[in-house]
């Protein structure tokens, strides 16, 4: 279980998230929604200890992370995968390479840097591909793919990472419609199969309904709302989007997901 | 389409667009002016000795005419100290380039975060820069003796400087993006430099490294007249003698030699930057 104390985070005068405190079970599909700039990228950006909060914990099984450094922080970001809008993968290195970066805390400083990497972690990264589809594509350079396989190899590289906890940050806000259902769906089948726990930043509403147990609302870096999709009512929708409101409920293609229960090929996740 | 102005749409611009005062700009191109011509005045330089010496050069350049190079064993003596020139600039480059690599990552902002490091390590940069590779090749004769390894050290020492400074500045302008990834993966930041900026700053590194070779086989040639070997100290023999024929035959030789490796470096560079995906997936 994850625990936010009152997590707050501050640039000079703005505090971009304010006392934010809420729990988060193993293996839930958490949807964070806000407009742009309510904090949602901070607060996610927080809990992989990219951005060191200002003041508050953040707790893993009662284990405070808040101020780790070095080998455990590395340990922490490696259980905490992150997916990001604009994928950040390494675009002139191919897509095998650029999902065993997945493996890098999993692997000697040598033998990484030397791109040495092992057979088993060639197989774990080459099945990961698979899983996505998108196993084709291994050897080629990862700025020639469109952004929707590129957010699969993006995926692909945090399966690889075994991680506990995925956390996504507007993954779908640069993709198409066709692409944003096949990477939630992605995301779905990791958390129903997989049991691992999915913090996503959504900006779509439609969307975060359709795919999370739960969803957060955020706004001036305060938590506004907290509970099952089905009990966000209009008005909360209001006060969350304001005059964005109608923009963010009215997003075409990305309807009810498939809930699809096959299994997956290997075990990428312990 | 009205050629008539929109009052309403002028009226909306804020005061300073387009209404800019040319004031400035007529203050500056008076003051070039001024400094041109107390620059001639204060060289002393005249007129009549400008027209004399253009008829003179005229003359020189007949002279060279047609370029020739005497016996062949001269002929094999300068294709020796040309052969000379292009190693001295080859391994100056080289050994700037493989000195400057790591002091450019230290030196980006993006890589060493702290500021003081930052700055003395790029004022002593600047300092490398700051001395031409020719004061520098005077430098190092002194200190181990004339001949071409000063011009190695020369060449080298000078471009340690300006490597140093570019290299830094094309890793400062990488994407952070892919970096970020690496470290949100669990990667330590040596990973990040790595994985997240090498990549990206390698093909940049290794197109200025050759355009430098490429002036840099120039750059030996004014050294070599200097004394720090090479084809440089054959040229200026020449002029000293008056041998027009010869001087131009050798700056023929030099200028061939310039476009065969401008046109390798080229497809190098193409090479390593181009569409081929296979070319630096070693990177």
């Amino acid at each position: 279980m994850l625990r936010l104390d009152s997590v707050t985070k501050a640039f000079g005068a703005t505090t971009a998230v304010d006392k934010v405190s809420f729990d988060i079970p193993r293996g839930q599909f958490l949807g964070i929604i806000g407009r742009s700039g309510a904090g949602k990228s901070t607060l996610l950006r927080m809990i992989n200890r990219l951005t060191t909060p200002t003041s508050g914990r953040i707790y893993s099984d009662d284990r405070d992370v808040t101020a780790l450094n070095g080998a455990p922080l590395r340990d922490w970001r490696q259980a905490n995968a992150m997916i990001f809008q604009q994928f950040n993968l390494v675009g002139r290195l191919d897509v095998l390479t650029n999902v065993l970066l997945g493996r890098l805390n999993h692997t000697s400083s040598v033998r990484s840097i030397a791109r040495l990497w092992s057979k088993e972690d060639r197989v774990i990264a080459f099945s990961a591909l698979e899983q996505l589809d998108i196993a084709s594509l291994a050897a080629q350079r990862a700025e020639t793919l469109s952004g929707g396989q590129q957010q699969r190899v993006a995926i692909a590289r945090a399966l690889v990472q075994q991680p506990s906890l995925i956390l996504a940050d507007e993954p779908i806000a640069s993709l198409d419609p066709r692409n944003t259902r096949i990477v939630m769906d992605a995301l779905q089948r990791i958390n129903k199969q997989l049991g691992i726990t999915i913090i996503c930043n959504l900006h779509s509403l439609d969307t975060a309904r359709a795919y999370s147990d739960r969803l957060i609302g955020m706004a001036q870096g305060r938590v506004v709302f907290d509970g099952a999709p089905s009990t966000l009512d209009d008005a909360t929708v209001r006060s969350l989007y304001g005059l964005e409101a109608n923009e963010v409920v009215d997003t075409a293609g990305t309807a009810m997901p498939q809930r699809r229960h096959g299994m997956l090929p290997t075990p990428v996740a312990a | 389409m009205s050629t008539v102005p929109d009052r309403t749409m002028s009226a909306a611009l804020p005061h300073h667009v387009g209404a800019t005062s040319s004031m400035p700009a007529l203050f500056v191109i008076f003051a070039a002016l001024v400094a041109f011509v107390a620059g001639f005045a204060y060289l002393d330089i005249s007129w009549p000795r400008v027209l004399g010496g253009l008829s003179e050069l005229g003359r020189i350049a007949s002279l060279m005419l047609p370029p020739t190079y005497g016996t062949t064993a001269r002929l094999m003596g300068w294709l020796h100290a040309l052969l000379e020139t292009l190693a001295i600039a080859f391994l100056g480059t080289l050994l700037a380039a493989v000195i400057a690599a790591p002091l450019g990552f230290l030196a980006a902002r993006n890589v060493v975060p702290v500021w003081i490091f930052r700055f003395s390590l790029r004022r002593l940069l600047d300092t490398f820069r700051g001395v031409d590779t020719l004061i520098w090749a005077l430098v190092w004769i002194n200190v181990v003796g004339l001949g071409p390894f000063a011009g190695v050290l020369a060449i080298m020492t000078s471009d340690i400087g300006a490597f140093g400074k570019l290299f830094s500045e094309a890793i400062e302008a990488a994407d952070g993006r892919p970096g970020e990834g690496v470290t949100a993966t669990g990667g330590t930041e040596l990973h990040r430099v790595r994985f997240g900026l090498l990549p990206q700053v390698l093909p940049i590194l290794v197109s200025q490294i050759l355009y430098y070779f490429e002036s840099n086989t120039r750059s030996a040639t004014i050294i070599g007249i200097v004394g720090a070997g090479g084809i440089g100290l054959h040229l200026a023999e020449q002029i000293r003698t008056l041998e027009w024929q010869h001087v131009s035959f050798i700056v023929l030789m030099i200028l061939v030699t310039v476009a065969i490796i401008d046109f390798f470096s080229a497809r190098v560079r193409f090479a390593v930057i181009g569409a081929n995906p296979t070319a630096e997936a070693n990177a």
